[in-house]
């Protein structure tokens, strides 16, 4: 591949994974993890308070990385904030991701990079994910950024790129602090590899100390960041401490059967076949079966002219390692997939690569190049499905436990009654719900001044006070009992088998359907 | 005199310093804006996802006896059903008279998107009594803008009775109903036809609260026989 072809290629697929990662990200309403986390960002924007909890909502990073972008656009309100204003941060890093890959020369030919990039620009994991405000696409950046970072070392013996990786694996940790199985794994993954190389001796003296001091500037650099954001910068000076005792919660969730255990195979068939019920065959084999050529290459004599089998290796190890660990553990949801998937596209990029390589003559690489252009076409035809068509459908399977649009109606409910109502924003809103029937409410909500959360009704005092009542649908009747018939009670999805009920005072209601009936046909819904 | 004045005048002046400052004038003055702190919402990880049929009805309280005359029978069974929809999505308009009322894959009808219409003819114009419909049970949602009609026209343009209307908002354009929205159950939905006389039952929704398909897993006419 000459340099002019691969820097044409390299930027069409960046600027392709920057276009899918970025255009409409208000289309999904916004799931339960992304309210939970906007909201704790809000606390961050709007008072300057963060203070990590070793319970829930990992690192901080996601937070401190949002700050900059959110204030220049709104501010110290999170009113003022969007969907986009957030989501951006994840699809940012989610586009940066591909650049990590010219990281890897050297490593992984051209081809190979050029192949990865493609398709982890269309991968469907991969967009959702980077549309989507949690933690997960930025945890696999920065692991992609120390893999990097510490193939650059190898081959330079840099102490900036050892100080480079440090970093990295510091924001790694300060994202996710279950990235400590991923450390596991490449710290396993580098041993083995280790091992399987003959033994060479050092023909520099000071090569250990060097390698020493490389270490000790790799620490550090992955102790400050880490150090900085779990404390808050040095609010909360336990924070970091915090971040490790919080291991025994996620152990203890992790091996517990609970709501989201999956057998061991559940990650494979996310990724090789699923097809709930009558929805569409959903299927990234082609990336699979790529990466297994890829591995397969990887063992043998050459992987491309300016490729290194010992990368591809180190990969493969990794890879597989991290799958396993992460089958072995019961809890799993879709967005686990990303650390490993991350393995498999760029293993896959080198099966394609050397694929390419391979066919000397014309017609081998067009035979190829016909074979490979459906596959990739396949996973753009899913990419586009999953993120703007079936965002939400639970036939997709990213989606998990997503918000409903029909919750959006209730959304467009309470804020066109508010309209009408004296005190507008001020209004009172009294939300009755268990707080896994409440998300993402909150954070639609942001806007309104008065709103509480009960997950009591008896706790909720006199539901007649508020002009609107949100209740789970366990306390629909007790509801409507208290409002004595002179609220409509409305029902509206939340998420599949959740349903909430509004109750709004008839005057009010009444008053929403004529200005809702003034309105053009074509802007209603319901 | 002068003096007395002055000390008036200064005392007119603090009152009036005072009074802005205190922000309510007269009986108000010894009270002040109760603040009420609401309660944050908590916070709490990611739910369960649900994707495989739930039969549990979530309400969970039975239908109460529904009374109805002696010889009242099952009028639909077997009949011809019709839609506004000539061509399914999945499943077959026969499976709404067909007598099987499981939730699962293979027993229900869908519909297209948006407002939507079944109708079913009796054959002949006989008292009903009662029409039960079962939408979607294997799930709970809220199907929208749910209406029941009767009528002896088979095009629902002349005496046609509304038995049931719960579009609050007229969305769907039958007018707007006062009827309550209810979750799907195993138990499906009892309309009182209260002994009117049709031929002709029709049924609306408008999608619902998981999607904007229309689904029917059973429809129930009971009547007396037509004499």
């Amino acid at each position: 591949m000459t340099k002019k072809a691969y820097r044409g290629l390299f930027v069409c697929a960046v600027l392709g994974a920057l276009f899918v990662r970025t255009v409409r990200l208000d289309l999904r309403p916004m799931h339960h993890d992304e309210g939970n986390q906007a909201i704790k960002f809000g606390d961050l924007l709007e008072r300057g308070e963060y203070r990590y909890d070793p319970n829930d909502h990992h690192g901080p990073s996601l937070y401190y990385l949002t700050l900059p972008l959110a204030r220049v656009l709104a501010g110290r309100s999170l009113a003022a904030t969007s969907e986009t204003m957030l989501r951006i941060v994840p699809a940012l890093f989610g586009t940066g991701l591909l650049l990590l890959f010219l990281l890897f020369a050297g490593g992984l030919s051209a081809e190979a990079r050029v192949s990865a990039a493609f398709l982890a620009a269309v991968s469907p994991g991969l967009t959702y994910y980077s549309r989507f405000y949690i933690q997960e696409t930025l945890l696999v950046f920065f692991l992609a950024g120390l893999i990097a970072a510490g193939w650059k070392y190898l081959q330079t013996r840099s102490g900036w790129w050892a100080a480079a990786a440090g970093f990295a694996a510091g924001m790694m940790y300060a994202t996710k602090e279950t990235s400590v199985i991923l450390f596991g794994a490449l710290a396993a993954a580098a041993v083995i590899d280790r091992l399987l190389r003959p033994k060479t001796v050092s023909a520099r003296p000071w090569g250990r100390l060097a390698v020493l001091l490389h270490l000790v500037i790799f620490a550090a650099a992955a102790f400050v960041p880490a150090w900085l954001l779990f404390t808050s910068f040095l609010k909360n000076p336990n924070g970091l401490a915090d971040s490790v005792l919080a291991f025994g919660t996620y152990i203890h969730r992790a091996g517990e059967p609970g709501l989201h255990t999956q057998p061991w195979w559940y990650y494979i068939r996310t990724l090789l076949y699923t097809r709930f019920g009558h929805g569409p065959v959903w299927s990234e084999a082609f990336v699979v079966a790529l990466a297994v050529a890829g591995s397969i290459f990887a063992f043998g004599s050459e992987p491309g002219k300016d490729g290194h089998p010992r990368l591809v290796r180190f990969l493969f190890f990794f890879t597989v390692l991290t799958g396993a660990a992460y089958a072995l553990i019961p809890y799993k949801t879709p967005w686990n997939v990303l650390p490993f998937y991350l393995g498999l596209v760029l293993l896959a990029g080198n099966g394609a690569g050397v694929l390419w390589r391979t066919g000397r003559f014309l017609i081998v690489k067009v035979i190829i190049l016909a074979v490979m252009l459906p596959g990739l076409l396949n996973l753009a035809r899913q990419e586009y499905r999953a993120n703007f068509t079936d965002y939400a459908n639970p036939t997709n399977p990213y989606v998990y436990a997503q918000t409903s649009p029909d919750f959006m109606r209730l959304v467009a409910a309470v804020e066109g009654i508010a309209a009408g109502h004296p005190e507008h924003e001020r209004m009172l809103i009294k939300v009755v719900a268990p707080p896994d029937e409440t998300w993402p409410l909150p954070w639609y909500l942001r806007r309104f001044k008065r709103v509480g959360y009960w997950t009591d009704i008896a706790k909720a005092g006199d539901l007649l006070d508020a002009p609107v009542v949100i209740a789970s649908a366990a306390f629909n009747e007790e509801a409507a009992r208290n409002l004595d018939g002179g609220y409509q009670s409305v029902f509206y999805g939340l998420r599949p088998e959740v349903v909430l009920s509004l109750f709004v005072r008839q005057d009010l209601w009444e008053g929403y359907v004529r200005s809702r009936a003034a309105e053009s046909p074509a802007r209603r819904g319901r | 005199m002068n003096r007395a004045l002055c000390s008036i005048a200064v005392a007119l002046f603090g009152l009036a310093l005072v009074l802005p400052a205190s922000g309510t004038g007269g009986q108000d003055q010894d009270k002040e804006i109760l603040k009420i702190q609401l309660p944050k919402p908590m916070f709490v990880g990611t739910p369960k996802n649900i994707r495989t049929p739930n039969l549990e009805p979530i309400t969970g309280k039975p239908r109460g006896p529904f009374l109805v005359p002696m010889g009242t029978v099952l009028l639909s069974a077997g009949k011809p059903v019709t839609a506004s929809d000539k061509e399914p999505v999945i499943g077959e308009l026969s499976f709404i008279t067909d007598g099987k009322k499981s939730g699962e894959d293979g027993y229900y009808v869908e519909l297209g998107p948006g407002l939507q219409w079944v109708q079913i003819d009796l054959g002949k114009s006989s008292p009903l009594e009662a029409i039960v419909v079962w939408h979607y049970h294997s799930q709970a949602r809220v199907y929208r803008d749910v209406a029941v009609q009767v009528s002896d026209d088979k095009d629902f343009i002349a005496g046609v009775t509304t038995l049931y209307n719960n579009d609050h908002d007229n969305t769907s354009g039958l007018g707007i109903g006062k009827d309550r929205e209810y979750i799907e159950t195993y138990e499906g939905k009892l309309v009182d036809a209260k002994g009117v006389k049709a031929r002709y039952v029709r049924l609306f929704s408008a999608g619902n609260t998981s999607n904007d398909m229309n689904h029917y897993v059973e429809v129930e006419v009971y009547g007396l026989p037509a004499k």
